[in-house]
């Protein structure tokens, strides 16, 4: 419980800046992903093992709290790929340009490039919530 | 004399292959991969298609095309096992004892077999209309 309780005090204090930031955002993004993606694989695999659960669960889904956390889960996808992405392309490619200018740089362009692509898809995934929940 | 920031952040350091190494190599491999197997698979079925759209019939639509089913088990294989390993290294993070992490590790593989074998049975099985 004490690191728990120092690691979120840490959190709030320790003021890495952007680096720091996109670390947390990674992590956050990838677990969030990670618990729905358990889920996901569950509730898909009743297509052969209990059919008529199925509808049940798509049912779950299309309520307007799961469309909403749906909107969510696809900026983590994004981000967590685009950030993803910059890791690893610096790790296996580029290690000699890991300095903190670039990573400050890279971080704040890879936040950027994430909602650039989150926004038209969050777009279309609202208009759909308020088609089919809200009749418009 | 000390050593400047910079001379050190060029120092290369000679890895030995270890199970960390090649998962910390993996982690970054199956990433890459994994931007345009995830991406396009939610941007079909989340943004395109829709949850309002998606039913048995749908499902088995799709997975009369053997393409699609090797791309979903692809997708099951890589995603899951990134995302496993992910949640391990992040429970490292917390964990500082020995056994405890090798507990830790022999659960996380159980729980990664046993979702794989439940999700690869569904794909390989398909959709059974009743």
């Amino acid at each position: 419980m004490d690191s728990v309780k120092l690691n979120l005090t840490g959190l709030a204090r320790y003021r890495g800046r952007e680096g720091q930031f996109s670390f947390l955002l990674h992590r956050l993004t990838g677990l969030g992903t990670l618990l729905f993606l358990v889920i996901h694989i569950l509730d898909t695999s009743t297509v052969y093992f209990f059919p008529s659960l199925y509808s049940h669960a798509i049912e779950i889904y299309r309520s307007t709290p799961m469309m909403i956390g749906e909107i969510f889960l696809v900026f983590s996808v994004i981000y967590h790929g685009v950030n993803g992405a910059r890791i690893a392309i610096f790790d296996l490619f580029f290690p000699n340009l890991w300095n903190i200018e670039t990573q400050r740089s890279t971080a704040v362009w890879t936040l950027a490039i994430a909602i650039l692509l989150w926004l038209p898809a969050a777009f279309l995934m609202g208009r759909s919530l308020l088609v089919h929940n809200f009749g418009l | 004399m000390s050593a400047t920031m910079e001379q050190i952040s060029r120092q290369s350091v000679e890895m030995q292959g270890s199970f960390e190494n090649t998962a910390w190599r993996w982690m970054r491999y199956s990433g890459l991969l994994l931007i345009p197997l995830a991406w396009i698979h939610v941007a079909i079925q989340d943004v395109l298609v829709g949850v309002h759209s998606i039913d048995l019939d749908y499902v088995a639509f799709r997975w009369a095309s053997l393409g699609w089913r090797v791309y979903d088990f692809a997708l099951l294989a890589f995603a899951f096992a990134h995302g496993v390993n992910g949640l391990r290294q992040v429970l490292f993070d917390y964990i500082g004892n020995d056994k405890a992490r090798r507990r830790l590790s022999w659960l996380l593989l159980a729980f990664w077999l046993i979702v794989s074998l439940i999700g690869a049975g569904a794909i390989v099985g398909g959709v059974r209309m009743e």
